[in-house]
C-alpha cells in the first residue's frame, strides 16, 4: 500500500453538459461535460469527474475589448462568426465563450441584431457555446429571451445571472433548455445564496454552473482563488448548494498595467502569461471551464491541465 | 485545526490568578486558540494539558533556512492545506539554476540578475530568491568552480545539485559555511550525504521513487542525526507531481505520517512545463522551486501569483496612507477619499486613470478594511479625514475645499464637513462610474 | 433678537438669528425627534413654517416631503434657519412622543434581603444617674432591636447633628435607618414617630432612549409604584455616539443633569402615584450602559468611543444619591452595576443577574437588542459576550414607514397566503401610523412565507398584485391603504427597507454563530435565548426564527425578559447577596471584539439571507417554507 492523498469527501459535484449534437437535438460536433468529481482537483488515479475545459472568449463588439487580446486577429474581430470560425480551426478551444458586447453599451436596442448574431455563430462553428448577455434588468427579459430563442435546442451555457437579477436568465435558460452562469461577488456565502435563490425558480442544480468571479492576478486573484477553494471544499463536504462545476475567466487579469502597458510582441507575452499564471490556478482551485482571450494562451493551458490531469501530454522528457 | 477557546479552558487551571498576563483563565484560552499566547504562560498546567497545548500550538510541517545573512530562506512551518483555514506562511523560494558546464561570466550574470532584480507592487518588493547550481559535467572541480563563480557575485541561498556525494564535497568545499540546500540524497548514498550534511550543518533534501520509500528515506536520515530535510517530488508528470505534494501536506498536518513533516522541493525544470511546474509548486504546497529559464513575462506572473497565494486571506493587503496622484493634477483638481484596502484602491486607480481626469486621492488608514466595512465598523470616521486632510496638507495642494467621498460613505458626509468645513460631494458607490461622475459633477 | 412662536401652543421662544428652528424648538422646552442628531438625515424632526422669514435648501431636502408636505412649507427643522420672527407649526410626529415602554413586573422570584433597614426606638431619656450620650443610646437601641453593634454602625455628622432635636420632640420614640454600604453600617437618617412602614428603595433602568424606575417598598419587596421618562439627553443627540460627542464639545454638565432629571422625573411620577415621599427612598440602584452610567456619575466619556475602548471604571460604583442630583432621601445611597466593557454595560450584567443564566450549567444566550446590540452566551463557569451596532431598523428607524413603538404603529401583521391580503393589530388600536420592530418582523417572515420576497429580500416582479409595485425608487409591498391610515397615504414597505432589516437580523444572528463558534458549540446545546430590550417583549419568537434572527431552537426555549436591565436593578435593590456577585459576573465574560475576529464578517454575509445561508441550521424554518412553496406552486 502506498502513501496517497487522504480523501474523505462525501459530496461530489454535479455534472454540467454543455452542447447538444444532432442526437440530442442540436447542431454541435460534440457536447462538453464537467463536473463530477469526487475529489480535489486532479486528485487520484485516474483524477474523478471531467476534464477542465479551455473556453475562448470573443465578442461582438471588439472596440470594448482588450487590445492585447486581439491584436493578432485582425479584421475577423469585426465579425463574430468569422471569429468563432478562425478559433475553432486555428485555436481549438474546447468551448467558445460569446460576449453579446453590445447590448452593454448605453442605449442598446438592437435585439434582433443580437439574433442573427447567435445564429450566425452558431453556424459559423460547431463547438459547444456560452453567451452572455445584458446585465442591465431593464434589457435582461428581452435579451436573454432573444439569445434563448436563436439557440434553442443547442444547449448553451447562458451568462451571467446575479442575486439582483436572475430571474430573466433563469427563465430563459429553464425555457429554452439552457444553462445558467451565476455570478456572484468574490463570496462563498453570496454564490450559495445565489444557488438557492436559482433553485427556488425551479432551474435544477445540474443546469448551473458558478462563476465566483475572478480578480486580476495580483489585484484581488488571491481572494478569488480561496473562494474557489472554499466552494469546491464545501462541495465536496456534502453541501449540495454548492455542488455545481465552477467556472472562472482571465479577462480581469488582462487589464492589469504590465499587460495593458507592454508593447508588440511583449504585450502578447504579457497576455499569455498572466492568462496562464491566473487561469492553471483557478483549476488548481477547483475549475472547470477556463476562459482566456488571448489566441496564444490556449495551446499552453490545454496541454498544462492535460499533464495535470494524466501526466500525458507533457513535452519533452 | 486549532483548538477552540472552550476546549482549552477546560485544561487550564480556572483559578484566574492572572499570572499569565490575562485577567482571566478564558481570555487566556482565547488567545492561546488564536496563537497570541504561548502555554507556558500558565504556571500551572498539568501534563495532560501540555501535552495536548504543546502538541496543538508545535507546526507540523518543520522550519528550515537556507543560506546566511539577509537573503537567508526560511521555509516551512505550515499548518494548513488550505489557506483560507489560516494562511500559507513561508513563500516558497525560487531558485534560479545555473550548470557547472556554463562559462564563471555567464553564471555571474544570471546570479547578479537574481539579486538585483526586483519587481515592486502594491508597495512590496518581490524578489527571486537564490541560486541553484547544477552538476551537469559530473567533474567535482568543475563544480567547485561554479559554486565558486556564484559565491564570487552575491551571497544568495544555494541548492547544491548533485548526486554524487563528491561533486557535492567538492561544492561544499567552497560555501559550505553558508547553509546551502544539500540536493540530493538517495536511498544508495544517503549515508554520504548525511555526513555532508552534519559535516557543514546544512539542511538536506531527499529523493525517492515513491512517497513510502521517501519517508523511509526520511527515517533513515534522521537516524543518521540529519533531520533538517525537504522532500524533493520532483517529476516530470505533473499529475504525479500534484498527487504527491497533496499527499505529502495532507500527511504532514494530519500528523498521520510525521516522516513527511517537511518542506517540499520541485525542480521545475524537468517535465518542459515549467510553467505549469512552477503554478503546482506555488499553489500547492512547493517551498523550495527550481527553474532554469524564465522569460520576463513568466517571471513577474510567477511572483506576483506567489504573492497573491501568501498573502494571509483574512488581512487584506493594505495601501500606505497617503496623497496619491493620478496624472498631473493642479490645484484645482479633483481629490478622492478612499480607503487603504488595496483592492479599493488599485480599482479606483485603474478607473480614475481611464478617466484621464487628473486628480488626488487621499487614502485613509482603514487597516485595510473595505469602504463598506470601514464604515460600518467605524474605522473610517471623520476624525480620520480630518487627521488625514492636515497630515498630508491638502489645503496647501489644493485651492479649492470639496472633497469627494465613497458613496458607501454617505453617511459620514454631514459629520466630514462639520469637523473639517471642507465641502463633501457624494461619489458613486461603484468606482466604475467615477469617470461619468467626474464628468457631470466636478467642478472646482 | 427674532421670536419663534410654536404653534398649536403658541409657546414663544428668542433665540439669535441664523439658529436652527430645532434649538429654538428645544430651548422652548420641545422634545423634538432628532434620529440623525440633528444632520439632516433623518428627516423625522419636519416643521412646517407658516409665516416669516427662513432659510432652507429645499432642493437638496425636498426629497424628504410630499408636493403637498412642500406646499405646506414643510422642512427640516434642523436644517432651518430663523431669518426673522416665524411662525411654525410642529406636528405631532415630530414630538418624541410617549412610547410603550416596558414596565412589566419582572418575574423572577427574589429572596428579600435589602441592605436599608428601619428601627423603631423608643429609648428612655437620659438622667443624671444614666447619661450616657444621646448617640449611644440610640445605637444601643438598634442593637438591642437585634440590629449590628453600636460599635459597628458608622454615624456621619450630618445625622448626628439632628438627633437631639429629634429625639426630644419626638419625646424619644423615634425611627433610626441603618444602611449597609461599602464601609459597613452607616446611620442614614432620624425621624420622629415610628415610620418604619415608609422605607423604598428605587430601581432604575437609565436606557439611552428611555428611564424606567421602579419604587420598592423595601419592607415586604412590593411594587408601590413605576414611572418611565424619556431620557431628556435625546435632545442633545439620538444615538450614544452623539451624546459622547456631545460632552466632548464641553456638554458634559448638561448631560449629567438631564440624565437625573430624567431619572428624578420617573421618580416623581413613581412616587406621586404611591402616594410616597421621595425623601423615604433610602436606596437608588441603576442599571444602564456604561456611558450611560459614566455621564450619571459626571465621569468624561471622552475617551471610551476612541481605540483602544477603555471605560474609566469596570467595577460597580456607590456614593450618595445627592451627590449626583437625584432627589431622594438625604443620605440615601446610590449603587451602580458594574460593567465588562465599553460595550458590555450595567444593563447586560443586569439582564444577566435576571436572567438567572449564571446559576446552571445549562448553556444560555442572551441577547438584548436596542440600536446596539449585545449578545451573552455562557453558563456559571464561563461566559464569551459581544456587542455591535444593528443599526435603528429594527427599532423602526432607517424603514421609510418606520416608527417607534408608539400608539398606531403596526405591531402584529399576518398575510393570507392566497389573497396576500394583510391583516395587522396596531398599538393602542389606533388607525395606523406606520410600522414599528415587532410588525417589521412579523411583515418580513410573512413576506417570506408568502413568497413575495426572495430570500435576500427582493420583491418578485413576476407576481401581478395590486399590492405589489413600483416604488419611487425601489419595488414596494402596500400595507395599508391610504383611507385605512391616519396619515393620508399609504402604509408601504420597500425593498430597501427590507434589506435595511436583513442587514439588522444579520448582525444579531452573525454575533450569536460567532459566540457559539468560539465556545465551539452548535444551537442545539442552547438550552435558553433570553430576549431583552424594549423591542423584545412584543416580538413574535417563530417570526424571530423564521427570519434568522436568532439562532432555530424549540421555540419553547425563547423567553422575553422583556426590560432585563430594569428586573436586574429590581433583584439588586431587594437583595444585597445579588450585588455581591456581580462583580464577579462582569469579570467572568470574556469579550469578543467583533470586528477583530476575522470569521465574523463571513458570518455576516452568510446571515444576510432568509434565514440564513446555511440552511441546516434552520431545519424547521426550511420544512416549513418548503411547504409554502409548494403550495404557491400549485395553488
Amino acid at each position: 500500500m502506498g502513501l496517497t492523498p487522504l480523501s474523505e469527501w462525501s459530496g461530489q459535484i454535479g455534472e454540467l453538459v454543455i452542447g447538444a449534437t444532432r442526437t440530442d437535438g442540436g447542431t454541435r460536433s460534440h457536447a462538453v461535460t464537467i463536473g463530477g468529481e469526487r475529489d480535489l482537483p486532479y486528485i487520484g488515479i485516474p483524477p474523478s469527474g471531467h476534464i477542465p475545459r479551455v473556453a475562448y472568449e470573443l465578442t461582438d463588439d471588439p472596440s470594448l475589448w482588450q487590445s492585447a487580446a486581439i491584436r493578432t486577429i485582425g479584421d475577423r474581430a469585426h465579425d463574430p462568426s468569422d471569429w468563432a470560425a478562425f478559433a475553432e480551426k486555428e485555436l481549438q478551444p474546447d468551448l467558445i465563450r460569446l460576449y453579446l458586447s453590445s447590448t452593454r453599451r448605453r442605449g442598446f436596442s438592437d435585439l434582433s441584431q443580437i439574433g442573427k448574431t447567435v445564429e450566425a455563430v452558431l453556424q459559423a462553428t460547431k463547438l459547444p457555446l456560452i453567451i452572455e448577455g445584458s446585465n442591465d434588468p431593464a434589457l435582461d427579459s428581452s435579451v436573454f429571451r432573444k439569445i434563448g430563442e436563436a439557440a434553442e435546442g443547442e444547449r448553451v451555457l447562458l451568462g451571467t445571472a446575479e442575486s439582483g437579477r436572475y430571474r430573466s436568465a433563469a427563465a430563459a435558460a429553464m425555457a429554452y433548455g439552457h444553462s445558467l452562469i451565476a455570478q456572484s461577488p468574490i463570496d462563498i456565502n453570496l454564490a450559495k445564496q445565489l444557488n438557492i435563490l436559482l433553485r427556488e425558480t425551479g432551474l435544477p442544480h445540474d443546469r448551473i454552473a458558478i462563476d465566483p468571479y475572478t480578480g486580476a492576478l495580483g489585484y484581488g486573484f488571491e481572494y478569488s482563488y480561496s473562494v474557489m477553494e472554499r466552494i469546491r471544499y464545501s462541495a465536496l463536504k456534502g453541501d449540495t448548494d454548492l455542488a455545481m462545476p465552477l467556472i472562472s475567466s482571465a479577462a480581469d487579469s488582462l487589464t492589469v498595467k504590465e499587460v495593458r502597458e507592454a508593447e508588440g510582441g511583449d504585450a502578447d507575452q504579457a497576455a499569455v502569461a498572466w492568462e496562464m499564471y491566473s487561469m492553471l490556478p483557478a483549476t488548481l482551485a477547483g475549475a472547470s471551464i477556463v476562459c482566456v482571450r488571448h489566441p496564444l494562451s490556449i495551446a499552453g493551458l490545454k496541454s498544462a491541465i492535460a499533464s495535470l490531469w494524466n501526466g500525458q501530454k507533457s513535452v519533452g522528457v | 485545526m486549532p483548538l477552540k477557546p472552550l476546549d482549552i479552558y477546560k485544561l487550564l487551571p480556572k483559578k484566574n490568578c492572572k499570572e499569565c498576563g490575562d485577567p482571566t483563565c478564558l481570555t487566556f484560552a482565547m488567545k492561546l486558540s488564536g496563537g497570541k499566547a504561548k502555554p507556558e504562560a500558565c504556571p500551572y498546567l498539568d501534563d495532560n494539558a501540555k501535552t495536548i497545548l504543546g502538541a496543538s500550538t508545535r507546526p507540523p510541517v518543520r522550519r528550515i533556512r537556507i543560506g546566511v545573512g539577509e537573503r537567508a530562506l526560511t521555509v516551512g512551518e505550515e499548518l494548513v492545506q488550505f489557506r483560507h483555514e489560516k494562511s500559507f506562511f513561508h513563500e516558497p523560494g525560487i531558485m534560479i539554476a545555473v550548470t557547472d558546464m556554463m562559462p564563471a561570466e555567464s553564471i555571474k550574470k544570471e546570479v547578479i540578475f537574481v539579486r538585483d532584480w526586483v519587481l515592486t507592487r502594491i508597495g512590496t518588493d518581490l524578489r527571486l530568491n537564490g541560486i541553484a547550481v547544477r552538476s551537469v559535467s559530473g567533474s567535482p572541480e568543475q563544480f567547485a568552480r561554479a559554486v565558486g563563480a556564484v559565491e564570487e557575485v552575491a551571497d544568495l541561498p544555494e541548492v547544491l545539485m548533485a548526486d554524487d556525494p563528491l561533486v557535492m564535497e567538492a561544492g561544499l568545499s567552497v560555501c559550505g559555511n553558508y547553509r546551502p540546500l544539500i540536493h540530493a540524497a538517495r536511498l544508495l548514498q544517503y549515508r554520504e550525504m548525511c555526513r555532508l550534511a552534519k559535516k557543514y550543518g546544512c539542511p538536506l533534501a531527499i529523493k525517492a521513487d515513491s512517497l513510502d520509500s521517501l519517508a523511509e528515506l526520511s527515517g533513515l536520515c534522521v537516524a543518521e542525526g540529519v533531520d533538517h530535510l525537504v522532500l524533493d517530488l520532483s517529476s516530470p508528470n505533473l499529475h504525479a507531481l500534484l498527487n504527491a505534494s497533496t499527499a505529502v501536506r495532507q500527511h504532514a498536518i494530519s500528523r498521520t505520517t510525521p516522516a513527511l513533516g517537511y518542506p517540499v522541493c520541485i525542480d521545475t525544470g524537468l517535465g518542459g512545463l515549467s510553467d505549469a511546474s512552477l503554478i503546482a509548486g506555488v499553489t500547492k504546497f512547493g517551498s523550495v522551486l527550481i527553474c532554469d529559464d524564465l522569460p520576463g513575462a513568466s517571471r513577474k506572473a510567477l511572483l506576483v501569483l506567489r504573492q497573491n497565494i501568501y498573502t494571509d486571506p483574512q488581512k487584506p493587503i493594505q495601501i500606505t496612507p497617503g496623497l496619491y496622484r493620478v496624472g498631473t493634477p493642479g490645484r484645482d483638481s479633483p481629490v478622492l477619499l478612499t480607503v487603504n484596502f488595496s483592492l479599493t484602491f488599485f480599482t479606483l486607480q485603474g478607473y480614475l486613470e481611464a478617466s484621464r481626469v487628473p486628480c488626488f486621492m487621499l487614502i485613509v488608514d482603514t487597516e485595510g478594511l473595505s469602504v463598506l466595512t470601514a464604515v460600518a465598523s467605524g474605522k473610517l470616521q471623520e476624525t480620520v479625514v480630518r487627521d488625514a486632510i492636515g497630515k498630508y496638507d491638502l489645503a496647501n495642494e489644493v485651492s479649492h475645499r470639496t472633497l469627494i467621498i465613497p458613496g458607501y460613505s454617505a453617511p459620514l458626509s454631514g459629520r466630514i464637513e462639520e469637523i473639517t468645513g471642507w465641502k463633501v460631494l457624494v461619489g458613486p458607490r461603484d468606482a466604475a462610474d467615477i469617470a461619468e461622475f467626474l464628468e457631470k459633477e466636478w467642478k472646482p | 433678537m427674532p421670536t419663534v412662536t410654536f404653534l398649536p401652543s403658541f409657546r414663544k421662544t428668542e433665540v439669535a438669528q441664523g439658529s436652527t428652528i430645532l434649538e429654538a424648538a428645544q430651548k422652548a422646552g420641545f422634545h423634538m425627534n432628532v434620529v440623525c442628531g440633528g444632520q439632516g438625515k433623518c428627516g423625522k424632526c419636519t416643521v412646517m413654517v407658516r409665516s416669516g422669514e427662513t432659510e432652507f435648501d429645499r432642493e437638496k431636502f425636498g426629497n424628504f416631503f410630499s408636493r403637498d408636505e412642500a406646499g405646506e412649507g414643510a422642512c427640516l427643522s434642523c436644517q432651518t434657519r430663523v431669518m426673522g420672527d416665524v411662525r411654525v407649526l410642529i406636528p405631532e410626529g415630530s414630538l418624541v412622543q410617549e412610547q410603550q415602554i416596558l414596565i412589566d413586573t419582572p418575574g423572577v422570584p427574589v429572596e428579600l434581603d435589602p441592605a436599608v433597614w428601619k428601627y423603631a426606638l423608643s429609648l428612655l431619656p437620659p438622667t443624671l444617674d444614666d447619661p450616657s450620650p444621646d448617640l449611644s443610646r440610640l445605637l444601643w437601641g438598634i442593637e438591642k432591636k437585634g440590629g449590628p453593634k453600636e460599635g459597628a454602625i458608622y454615624a456621619p455628622l450630618e445625622v448626628i447633628r439632628q438627633i437631639p432635636k429629634v429625639l426630644r420632640e419626638s419625646g424619644w420614640k423615634i425611627t433610626a435607618t441603618v444602611a449597609l454600604v461599602p464601609g459597613g453600617y452607616r446611620l442614614i437618617n432620624v425621624e420622629k414617630g415610628n415610620t418604619t412602614s415608609h422605607c423604598y428603595g428605587a430601581a432604575v433602568d437609565l436606557g439611552t432612549t428611555t428611564v424606567v424606575v421602579y419604587l420598592r417598598s423595601l419592607i415586604d419587596g412590593s411594587i408601590v409604584g413605576i414611572g418611565s421618562n424619556y431620557n431628556r439627553q435625546i435632545s442633545c443627540g439620538e444615538d450614544i455616539l452623539s451624546r459622547v460627542n456631545y460632552a466632548k464639545r464641553g456638554g458634559l454638565g448638561k448631560l449629567q443633569s438631564l440624565a437625573t432629571e430624567s431619572i428624578n422625573a420617573a421618580l416623581t411620577t413613581a412616587s406621586n402615584s404611591a402616594g410616597i415621599d421621595r425623601d423615604d427612598i433610602y436606596e437608588v440602584v441603576v442599571a444602564g450602559n456604561t456611558i450611560m452610567t459614566h455621564i450619571l456619575m459626571g465621569i468624561d466619556p471622552a475617551y471610551m468611543i476612541e481605540e483602544p475602548y477603555v471605560p474609566v471604571v469596570r467595577r460597580h460604583l456607590t456614593t450618595a444619591a445627592r451627590r449626583v442630583g437625584l432627589a431622594v432621601g438625604e443620605n440615601s445611597g446610590l449603587f451602580i452595576f458594574p460593567a465588562v466593557s465599553d460595550f458590555i454595560g450595567g444593563d447586560i450584567i443586569a439582564d444577566i443577574l435576571a436572567s438567572g443564566m449564571t446559576e446552571t450549567n445549562d448553556i444560555s444566550l442572551l441577547i438584548d437588542i436596542g440600536t446596539n446590540f449585545e449578545v451573552v452566551l455562557g453558563n456559571r463557569d464561563w461566559m464569551f459576550a459581544c456587542a455591535g451596532a444593528a443599526g435603528p431598523a429594527l427599532e423602526g428607524g432607517e424603514v421609510l414607514f418606520g416608527m417607534r413603538a408608539n400608539p398606531g404603529a403596526i405591531e402584529q401583521v399576518s398575510l393570507d397566503l392566497d389573497t396576500l391580503e394583510p391583516s395587522y393589530r396596531t398599538i393602542r388600536n389606533q388607525k395606523p401610523k406606520g410600522l414599528c420592530g415587532s410588525g417589521l418582523i412579523d411583515l418580513l417572515a410573512e413576506l417570506l412565507r408568502a413568497c413575495v420576497i426572495d430570500r435576500t429580500g427582493r420583491i418578485n416582479p413576476m407576481i401581478s398584485h395590486e399590492r405589489i409595485r413600483e416604488g419611487r425608487q425601489v419595488p414596494e409591498f402596500v400595507v395599508a391603504w391610504r383611507d385605512e391610515t391616519s396619515i393620508g397615504k399609504e402604509i408601504v414597505i420597500t425593498e430597501n427597507d427590507i434589506k435595511a432589516l436583513i442587514m439588522s437580523k444579520a448582525s444579531i444572528l452573525a454575533a450569536c454563530q460567532t459566540l457559539m463558534n468560539q465556545a465551539g458549540i452548535e444551537r442545539s446545546a442552547i438550552s435558553r435565548i433570553y430576549f431583552s430590550g424594549a423591542f423584545g417583549n412584543y416580538i413574535n419568537k417563530d417570526h424571530a426564527i423564521m427570519i434568522g434572527l436568532i439562532p432555530e431552537v424549540p421555540v419553547d426555549r425563547v423567553i422575553t425578559m422583556g426590560n432585563g436591565a430594569i428586573a436586574g436593578a429590581n433583584i439588586a435593590l431587594l437583595n444585597r447577596k445579588k450585588k455581591r456577585i456581580l462583580d464577579e459576573i462582569a469579570r467572568k465574560i470574556a469579550y469578543i471584539e467583533l470586528n477583530a475576529d476575522p470569521s465574523f464578517m463571513d458570518e455576516y454575509t452568510g446571515s444576510c439571507f432568509l434565514p440564513h445561508t446555511d440552511l441546516s441550521l434552520f431545519p424547521g424554518v426550511e420544512r416549513m417554507l418548503d411547504q409554502c412553496r409548494i403550495r404557491r406552486v400549485s395553488p
